[in-house]
């Protein structure tokens, strides 16, 4: 079978994503691991002209630089359509010369371009412990794989 | 509630890239924050985007077959690359818009702090390799219903009344069962004589083959025709005379010959290739078997139209030769029939013989094509080459 991928960005207008990237991952409390929606995560900062940033997240400070990517990533959006808008399941069977074609639903996947990444900001060193707590709202810890922070529990500012 | 959760506007990706100096941005998650399988993360180089934004790419495959992506010339294998790392993935502002948010940003104004969203964790992303065009199948496909005498009289018989039959392919039928880029089909249904009969792609049975050609040769003969500027208007209407249909009789010139000029206007001029006839007669003697050297020669010899002069090495890729006591044999072992994968293909050579000399081995392996790797690498990848002397021919046995 074959799946067309579809572009309506245009001549070169694809939209931007970002991509941060750090080390490990970020683990919201217990109590909020299945209400991560909206949920604040920490502060991006760029200090100074160059392009260094901090990623503040709980009680740890990664530092990390915005680097260009050396290929570009597209966003593609998979989605299933049924086979000519037909309802699901009928009259299919004769358009499909084939017959292995195996797809159950008969449904084909449509691929589409909706968005490229050029740029990410990427924290490679481990988190820095901040001394005192955060002003900001701190909602979360950094796991590394190092025993850095293990414990690391969860505040309200 | 109101501390942990975003309270601001959303600014997305385009704020994170463009963070002013001595500025700072809230990052929380998305209010449709999820896994969004859905959504994929596909690297690729630069000079690719252009087929992209045209859509000009595909993926193509069975399910059960691993996707390629394909330009128009090109193949690409899709592998994914994980990260342990975490990947946030932040949509611009105007994508994946919650619309509690446009109400957020009428009522109440731009003094609230910007947050920009993560949508999704990337556990990783796509990326493509280069590689071979997989071809192998569209031979198998194309021999489950060679064309043949049968059909063509049948064709006759009832002509108009459409045929339901197996193995008969079109183009959409082959792009969507052959993980190779348009052109690299197209090239290789050249190569394997492909026609396109009635809108379905078709390879000539051999025997309607030998019809084929030895009608073009007797009327040749017989009209005092030089194989050197043969006419395609001459051709096709003696061979359409003979009960081929015209498209077959145009063919069967490109089969067995090159033109030589392209007629504006006018008819084309064709000549044979001599090599290409010669091999066809050289196939055809060896389909009962192996033979002796000195017997195949004489008949191949006798076979072949006046005029040509069959050469032993016009046979190079078709044909091996053993020597068992002091007779030499020959039996048929052509290139075109062995698969296309380096692996495959190894492993067949050496299962027709453990050991072989530079010499034959390389009318064997020359076609094979693997993006990045030269054809030194893949002898040294699959083979192990033994000189027991300076001047002494290398030996290739199986790795």
């Amino acid at each position: 079978m074959q799946i067309k991928v579809k572009c309506s960005c245009g001549q070169g207008n694809c939209p931007e994503w970002a991509i941060l990237e750090l080390q490990g991952v970020v683990e919201a409390q217990p109590s909020f691991q299945d209400r991560l929606r909206n949920l604040h995560i920490g502060l991006l900062c760029r200090a100074s002209s160059q392009e260094s940033y901090t990623f503040t997240v709980g009680y740890h400070e990664l530092t990390g630089t915005k680097v260009p990517l050396k290929k570009p990533i597209l966003v593609l959006k998979k989605t299933r359509v049924s086979d000519g808008d037909a309802v699901e399941g009928e009259g299919e069977e004769e358009k499909d010369s084939g017959g292995d074609i195996a797809s159950p639903s008969n449904s084909r996947v449509q691929l589409a371009v909706i968005g490229i990444i050029r740029h990410k900001i990427l924290f490679k060193t481990r988190p820095k412990a901040l001394i005192s707590g955060p002003q900001t709202v701190a909602m979360g810890k950094i796991s590394t794989p190092s025993s850095l922070a293990p414990n690391c529990g969860y505040t309200f500012a | 509630m109101e501390l942990k959760n975003r309270n601001g506007r959303e600014g997305g990706a385009e704020v994170v890239l463009s963070l002013q100096p001595h500025s700072s941005i809230s990052i929380a998650y998305h209010p449709l924050f999820g896994p969004h399988d859905d959504l994929v993360l596909l690297e690729l180089d630069e000079k690719l985007i252009p087929d992209i934004l045209q859509e000009r790419v595909t993926l193509r495959g069975q399910p059960n077959e691993d996707a390629v992506l394909c330009t128009s010339s090109k193949t690409y294998a899709v592998k994914f690359v994980g990260t342990s790392n975490s990947l946030f993935l932040m949509p611009p502002s105007d994508q994946f818009a919650p619309r509690e948010n446009v109400q957020d940003c009428d009522e109440k104004d731009s003094g609230k702090m910007m947050v920009a969203s993560v949508l999704k964790v990337a556990p990783g992303n796509m990326e493509l390799v280069e590689v071979a065009p997989r071809l192998d199948k569209l031979k198998l496909l194309l021999s489950e219903n060679p064309y043949s005498f049968y059909e063509a009289s049948q064709i006759e018989d009832s002509e108009g009344t459409e045929k339901i039959d197996f193995g008969l392919y079109r183009w959409e039928d082959l792009v969507d069962r052959i993980q190779a880029s348009d052109s690299e089909l197209r090239s290789e249904l050249e190569a394997l004589f492909a026609v396109e009969v009635n809108g379905f792609w078709r390879i000539l049975d051999k025997d309607y083959k030998d019809g084929l050609l030895n009608m073009l040769l007797h009327n040749s003969v017989l009209n005092d025709w030089s194989f050197d500027a043969l006419s395609e208007d001459d051709v096709v209407a003696v061979l359409v005379a003979d009960g081929f249909p015209c498209n077959i009789a145009r063919h069967c010139l490109q089969i067995y010959g090159h033109r030589v000029d392209g007629g504006i206007g006018g008819s084309c001029t064709w000549r044979l290739d001599e090599t290409r006839v010669c091999v066809h007669f050289a196939r055809r003697i060896l389909r009962g078997g192996k033979m002796r050297l000195e017997n195949f020669m004489e008949e191949w010899m006798k076979k072949v139209p006046e005029g040509m002069h069959p050469r032993f090495d016009m046979l190079e890729g078709e044909v091996l030769t053993e020597k068992l006591a002091i007779e030499t044999w020959i039996h048929a072992f052509s290139v075109s029939s062995l698969p296309s994968t380096p692996a495959e293909r190894f492993s067949i050579l050496f299962q027709e013989r453990p050991k072989w000399e530079w010499k034959d081995l390389d009318p064997y392996v020359r076609d094979l094509k693997v993006p990045g790797l030269s054809s030194e690498s893949l002898l040294l990848k699959y083979t192990r080459r033994t000189q027991p002397t300076l001047d002494a021919e290398p030996i290739f046995t199986a790795r």
